[in-house]
């Protein structure tokens, strides 16, 4: 078993990533961190370069929590590639972040995050960033 | 035709030049892709008579225009002559079918191929009748949709979006002759 | 004086703020579209031809050297920043150019590579000042059998140094030239391969082939592929290349200038080469050949250097003889003859504005893109994160209208779509499409003047090696051919299998191919 973090280079990235950690810490399991950009542009904002990747190794480290990183893109849904992931490595918990979104925002865009909650089979948490100041 | 290669004498770390070769074929498939798989033999021999074919076929239709002589060459000297040559190097592919390793197979994507190629037919088909934007607003919906992959919503914002800016240059701005039914 | 009186009247046309304008245009547009993946400079033309034919002809040439410049840096940009090189000549630069920037020293790498190309470009554009005309006069008295001797060398080299097999590059460049005899015979009046078709009497058009086979063709066959490989935006350190950095860099700038320029000229793939035999000097040469692919400045310079040199010495060949020595050029060539001119040793003395302007536009091009290319890294990169599945159906709708504009027919949009659905399958069967373009770019000249050389001989074809400068043609002509069997056939006797023999299955035949 595992805990598995959908992880993104931002801030509400970073809270899920903390929380993650902790949650690996108290479970006693692997940490899986996903990193999955949207496929079909060479760049994308969504993907972590080496340097973060080993930024996060090093805390994992500290806490002395086994790390594995992911980076594969997706094509479609990023919450059915979350999903996907979480059965691979047999996730007891998937970790992730919520943002902070005007209801007119979520009309438009819809929201990965409550396509992962509703089609879960495992447990879910769900972190929110902190707000900025 | 190959640069100086490397005498070696470097540590092996240190990248090799590359041939002129290998870096055509590095900038063709970019690093971490992993190469379509081969063609077979079938697929091969396929394409080569499909070239020897066309060199027959030009070498007969020559013949009808006249292929006259090199004192007085006719007008179907010199395609007659290409047709030759062309039959020559299609069975050369032929022999070479086995051992031919350039030729990529057909995924299961080349049917999105096949239908972004029925996009472009449809295009020219209406274009003349009812215009550019309706096919072309079709055209870029199917292409983003189905063939890319996007979400409705984006679809249908960004293929309105390009026939409008279309609209504006082609239409408005340049004032260039395309059929369009606005 | 009086021989740089054109010279000067040259520089006062392109100085016009109207060519100014679309010497800009094609440089910022040429870049943002060469840094596409999979559209090199020859596409990227390709694509953009029908933006250029509206214009003047000075103008559309000063634009189309604009594109080209822009085309060339592109590849440069993410080959330093992504590790994609997306064009041959810029294939080595990846190596120190991407080293570069993960020790976060890009700008370093990206402004050397941009002097170093503004540094080539000049040595070879203000070379090409002068040489040109000369090679221009000698060629003035170049016969039939001379024309014919250079575009089938032209022709060869191009098929000899292209992706793939060397034979499916010679058939493709066949059916180039089969394509470019359709329509009416412009000796006996007699319909070719028209099947009856009015819209093909007057021959296929230039611009639907090149459209569909460079532009389309890459689009369809981008479509089947799946790119897995997202990267994070690299980050751009503002750190110049300082004095100590040029210093280091000036020699193989030196170096890859005159490499670039040389090898420019010869057809082929002068840009490739030079590239290459430019870092390969570098290394050879430097005392330290260990810091070559960690981020050796030389190893950006030399090949940035040697492949804008070699770029802008190719235009020798297209402007004196009228023979393009790549596909880039043919392309070139393509859309002068659109615009009713015709490339060849009496440009100079009947056109010496359209000369003298594109020659001098090189010179803006390259203070342009030097300017340019570095404010805007930041842009290219922003261009970058756009989906293909997005950037796809625009290319598409580009293509389709653009062709429309050219001639108002309807049946040139068939024509690209048809050529795009054949460039699909020859890269799907291993046909480099370049080739086919060029051979179908010299097509006609070739045809006709092999016609008068054999009137000119009274049939008798031993006349082309009689005369000096076609028998010395000829004879390269036989070792480019005969070079690579015998290689072959020696290193069969080693009874080595060959090194980059790719079947695997039965290493120890021979491949007659």
């Amino acid at each position: 078993m595992t805990v598995l973090v959908g992880y993104l280079p931002t801030a509400r990235g970073e809270a899920a990533f903390a929380a993650a950690l902790e949650e690996a810490r108290r479970r006693g399991e692997d940490l899986v961190v996903l990193n999955t950009p949207r496929s079909g542009a060479s760049v994308s904002t969504d993907a972590v370069g080496d340097e973060a990747v080993s930024g996060l190794r090093s805390r994992a480290a500290e806490a002395g929590i086994p790390l594995h990183v992911r980076r594969q893109a997706h094509e479609g849904d990023a919450a059915d590639e979350l999903l996907r992931v979480a059965d691979e490595v047999d996730a007891s918990v998937v970790v992730i972040a919520l943002r902070r979104r005007s209801s007119v925002g979520k009309l438009l865009m819809g929201s990965t995050a409550q396509r992962v909650l509703l089609a879960a089979t495992r447990p879910v948490l769900a972190v929110r960033a902190p707000a900025a100041h | 035709m190959g640069t100086e290669r490397d005498a070696g004498d470097h540590p092996s770390d240190v990248p090799e030049t590359p041939t002129v070769q290998e870096a055509l074929d590095a900038a063709d498939a970019p690093l971490d892709e992993e190469p379509p798989p081969p063609a077979g033999t079938v697929a091969n021999l396929v394409v080569a008579v499909l070239v020897t074919g066309l060199g027959v076929a030009t070498v007969v239709s020559s013949l009808a225009l006249g292929i006259g002589s090199a004192r007085e060459p006719g007008a179907g000297t010199w395609p007659f002559a290409l047709g030759l040559v062309v039959v020559v190097f299609g069975l050369a592919l032929v022999a070479g079918a086995r051992r031919t390793a350039d030729a990529e197979r057909f995924p299961r994507e080349a049917l999105g191929v096949v239908a972004g190629i029925g996009t472009m037919v449809a295009f020219t088909a209406l274009i003349g009748r009812i215009g550019f934007e309706i096919p072309g607003a079709l055209l870029c919906f199917v292409w983003l949709r189905w063939l890319g992959g996007e979400g409705w919503r984006t679809s249908v914002l960004v293929s309105l979006g390009i026939v409008a800016a279309f609209y504006a240059v082609f239409v408005g701005a340049l004032g260039v002759g395309v059929p369009h039914l606005f | 004086m009086d021989q740089l009186t054109p010279v000067l009247q040259g520089f006062a046309v392109v100085l016009e703020p109207q060519n100014l304008l679309y010497c800009l245009v094609g440089v910022v547009v040429g870049m943002l579209i060469g840094v596409l993946p999979g559209l090199g400079p020859a596409a990227t033309i390709a694509v953009l031809l029908p933006l250029t034919i509206g214009l003047e002809p000075v103008t559309s040439v000063i634009m189309l050297a604009g594109i080209f410049y822009g085309a060339q840096y592109g590849g440069t940009i993410t080959s330093v920043l992504l590790r994609l090189p997306g064009e041959a000549s810029s294939v080595v630069t990846v190596f120190d150019g991407y080293a570069m920037a993960c020790q976060g020293r890009a700008g370093k790498a990206l402004g050397i590579a941009a002097i170093g190309s503004f540094v080539g470009g000049t040595v070879s554009i203000v070379a090409l000042s002068f040489v040109a005309p000369v090679v221009a006069s000698f060629a003035l008295d170049f016969g039939p059998p001379e024309y014919t001797a250079l575009a089938l060398l032209g022709i060869l080299l191009v098929a000899t140094v292209s992706g793939g097999g060397r034979v499916k590059a010679l058939a493709a460049a066949c059916v180039g030239l089969l394509l470019a005899t359709v329509g009416r015979d412009g000796f006996t009046g007699a319909q070719r391969f028209t099947f009856g078709d009015l819209n093909l009497a007057d021959g296929i058009d230039f611009v639907p082939i090149a459209m569909g086979l460079f532009g389309l063709g890459e689009i369809l066959h981008a479509l089947e592929e799946r790119h897995r490989r997202v990267q994070a935006p690299p980050t751009l350190t503002r750190v110049w290349p300082d004095r100590a950095d040029m210093r280091q860099a000036s020699g193989a700038i030196g170096r890859g200038s005159v490499i670039g320029f040389v090898l420019g000229i010869l057809p082929g793939g002068g840009a490739v080469l030079s590239s290459l035999a430019a870092y390969a000097l570098e290394k050879r040469r430097s005392k330290t050949p260990e810091r070559f692919g960690k981020g050796a400045i030389e190893g950006v310079a030399a090949p940035e250097t040697a492949n804008n040199a070699a770029a802008t010495s190719s235009f020798i060949p297209l402007l004196t003889l009228g023979i393009p020595a790549n596909a880039t050029m043919a392309v070139i060539f393509g859309a002068l003859l659109v615009q009713g001119v015709t490339p060849g040793p009496r440009l100079v003395d009947e056109d010496p504005e359209l000369f003298w302007g594109v020659i001098n536009s090189m010179y803006v091009g390259n203070i342009l893109l030097l300017i340019m290319s570095i404010p805007m890294v930041g842009i290219f990169v922003r261009v970058l994160q756009v989906r293909g599945a997005i950037l796809a159906p625009i290319t598409v709708m580009v293509t389709l209208v653009g062709v429309y504009t050219v001639r108002s027919s309807v049946f040139d949009i068939g024509l690209v779509v048809a050529f795009g659905v054949l460039g699909y399958l020859m890269k799907k069967a291993g046909f480099d499409p370049g080739p086919l373009v060029l051979a179908f770019v010299l097509g006609s000249l070739l045809e006709s003047n092999l016609r008068r050389s054999l009137l000119l001989f009274d049939g008798d074809p031993t006349g082309f090696l009689t005369r000096p400068i076609s028998g010395v043609l000829f004879a390269a002509f036989a070792v480019v051919v005969l070079l690579p069997l015998t290689t072959r056939l020696l290193r069969g006797r080693r009874g080595g299998p060959r090194d980059d023999d790719r079947s695997g299955g039965r290493p120890d035949t021979k491949e007659l191919v």
